[in-house]
């Protein structure tokens, strides 16, 4: 099947109860599947009339303590920020997939990775974060979305599955989880608004409050996030123990990347991957923990270099970090050969 | 404090002072709001959602579960929330600029899907909190910090009619506008958001009731001037009526 229907599969295999979404290509097959299976589990795909609507109906559900999700793209995720940032102050739980096109502006349908800035430091004002996880397969899909929801539910945080429009509609065969709601593994009588008749009031207010009610929210969201950082740091990596380049690319790339290693070793060349899997928080201990071996990093991307920032930050200058990046075009990515070479010239440096 | 919930229920809370000015609307309209849930048994299983502006402080007088929505949004947020949960009572409560500025696409979208939720929107043609700017109610020629010679209507437009531009919606079985202008139309008023509340427990659809209200702050008016514009330019503009009522066919309760 579909990556994308891999998502609304795995969305509702795992207890996700309502669905809020636009159409937006290359991400609508996730809500048009969600449309037919939702039912099925008791749920509902509801279509609104905008991104807008669309992140504020998804909060309003959140409310409740149930399981909620969307689907969109980046012209799409742009405008669904103000409620993602409500969703982050307000510490509501919740599954959102971004299918990545290219852009800026409204960009073109081909896929892309232009998103990593807008997922990782977010597109809403203050001082929050997502939780960004970046499968790379249909399997992947499959095996994160239970992880993406505890992870949720742990922390009372959204969560963003970035995917480049290029996985999000590719087909291959995926093994789906059996129905189990893990959203039911965690208890939300302490803080859901379902009404007084089983609690005093709850108010939830993410404005207006008093100078000192928004620092010990602020301060509150600060140790949450350094907690996250500290505990979520998910990658990959092979072959990086006495490599001296490792290439580092997440998504389509980063899956690219064990046929590069495994050719370039064939070669007898000294060459690892790391493909990170959390963005954010970003898997600084993976480049950290790197051995004196390596001398170059090479990271790849769907973009103009984004994640290569947060590569640089956690290598801190200890060796150089170089790039290849493409998007857009008839062909919006850079093939193996085009990696291998890249790869090679910076051996040969 | 003398404990006055024996006279008024337990869904007021009148243990805080409000934070409205004096002679505010939101005053009015804020008990009428507390009385018929009272009045309906619906306290515990009712949620209010609240917007951006004076209004948005409503709920902190009720003691009911209470959601301070984002800029315009509230509908949005009552849709997704009524979704989920379909036995609770949600309401949304915001003022003319909250509602028909910044949030009429969510407001005409949520309205016509029908769904039962019921909106109050407060109407002061002015935007309170912010200091005095116009808002889409602001009527012709009327001053305001960003009209500083009067709304005019060949650059800003005619002042929205927002009931009239739901009245053809099927999904909408009470439409209502009041005013706090009298004592009797207190009582008409009261009378309708009842009714609206009555629309979503008998799970019929959407309902709304416009309220026109005073603002002397925003207005810089003396609260009995406000009051006496309320009951005059502004009804006249903005004439209260039931729209709709089909509270009483197709009850499904
Ligand atoms: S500014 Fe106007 S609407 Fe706001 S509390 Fe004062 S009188 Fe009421």
């Amino acid at each position: 099947m579909k990556n994308t229907e891999a998502f609304a599969e795995s969305l509702a295999r795992c207890g996700v109860k309502y669905h809020f979404a636009y159409p937006i290509t290359p991400a609508t097959d996730v809500m048009k599947r969600m449309a037919v299976i939702l039912p099925n589990y008791g749920g509902e795909m509801m279509q609104m009339e905008s991104e807008l609507a669309v992140s504020s109906a998804l909060a309003g559900a959140a409310c409740t303590g149930k399981l909620v999700a969307t689907s969109s793209s980046g012209p799409g995720l742009t405008l669904m920020h103000e409620a993602i940032g409500f969703m982050c102050a307000a510490e509501l739980p919740c599954l959102m997939i971004d299918s990545m096109r290219v852009g800026p502006g409204d960009g073109d349908i081909l896929g892309a990775q232009s998103d990593y800035y807008v997922a990782t430091r977010g597109g809403a004002h203050g001082d929050y974060h997502t939780i960004v996880l970046a499968p790379s397969s249909g399997q992947e899909i499959a095996d994160i979305v239970p992880q993406g929801i505890r992870l949720a539910y742990k922390y009372r945080t959204p969560v963003l599955f970035v995917i480049d429009g290029v996985s999000a509609q590719t087909t291959e065969s995926t093994t789906l989880p059996d129905y189990y709601d893990y959203s039911a593994e965690f208890d939300t009588a302490d803080w859901a608004f379902t009404g007084t008749q089983d609690h005093p009031k709850r108010a939830l207010i993410t404005g207006s409050y008093s100078h000192q009610d928004g620092f010990d929210m602020n301060e509150k969201l600060r140790a949450k996030y350094a907690t996250i950082r500290e505990n979520e740091q998910m990658w990959e990596q092979d072959q990086v123990e006495d490599a001296e380049l490792v290439v580092a690319a997440f998504g389509i790339h980063g899956r690219m990347c064990r046929d590069l290693v495994f050719k370039m070793r064939a070669e007898g060349k000294k060459v690892g991957f790391i493909r990170p899997i959390s963005l954010w928080p970003f898997p600084e201990r993976a480049f950290t923990a790197l051995p004196d071996s390596v001398k170059n990093i090479l990271v790849v991307e769907m973009n103009h270099g984004q994640m290569i920032d947060d590569v640089r930050l956690s290598v801190n200058g200890r060796m150089p970090v170089h790039f290849l990046g493409k998007t857009g075009g008839d062909m919006p990515m850079n093939t193996l050969a085009e990696m291998i070479a890249e790869a090679n010239r910076i051996l040969g440096e | 404090m003398e404990n006055l919930s024996s006279k008024y229920g337990k869904t007021l809370n009148l243990d805080k002072l409000t934070s409205y000015c004096p002679g505010c609307g939101h005053g009015t309209v804020t008990r009428l709001v507390a009385e018929a849930i009272e009045n309906l048994g619906i306290m515990e299983r009712t949620v209010s959602i609240v917007g951006i502006g004076c209004g948005g402080f409503s709920h902190h007088y009720m003691d009911i579960d209470a959601i301070e929505a984002t800029h315009g949004r509230s509908p949005s947020f009552a849709i997704g929330y009524k979704l989920a949960r379909p036995d609770n009572i949600v309401f949304t409560y915001a003022g003319d600029g909250d509602t028909c500025a910044i949030g009429l696409g969510d407001l005409l979208h949520a309205a016509n899907k029908g769904m039962p939720i019921t909106t109050i929107m407060v109407n002061n043609t002015v935007f309170g909190m912010t200091g005095g700017q116009m808002s889409p109610t602001t009527l012709e020629g009327q001053v305001t910090t960003t009209t500083v010679g009067g709304r005019q209507v060949p650059h800003q437009g005619y002042p929205l009619l927002v009931p009239e531009m739901m009245r053809a919606m099927p999904g909408v079985k009470y439409l209502a506008r009041e005013s706090v202008a009298t004592p009797k139309a207190i009582r008409k008023a009261k009378k309708s958001i009842q009714k609206a509340f009555e629309c979503q427990i008998k799970g019929l659809g959407y309902a709304f009731v416009e309220i026109i209200v005073p603002c002397p702050t925003g207005l810089k008016m003396k609260v009995k001037d406000s009051y006496a514009r309320c009951g005059n330019e502004m009804t006249d503009y903005f004439q209260p009526q039931v729209f709709k009522d089909e509270t009483e066919q197709n009850d499904v309760a």
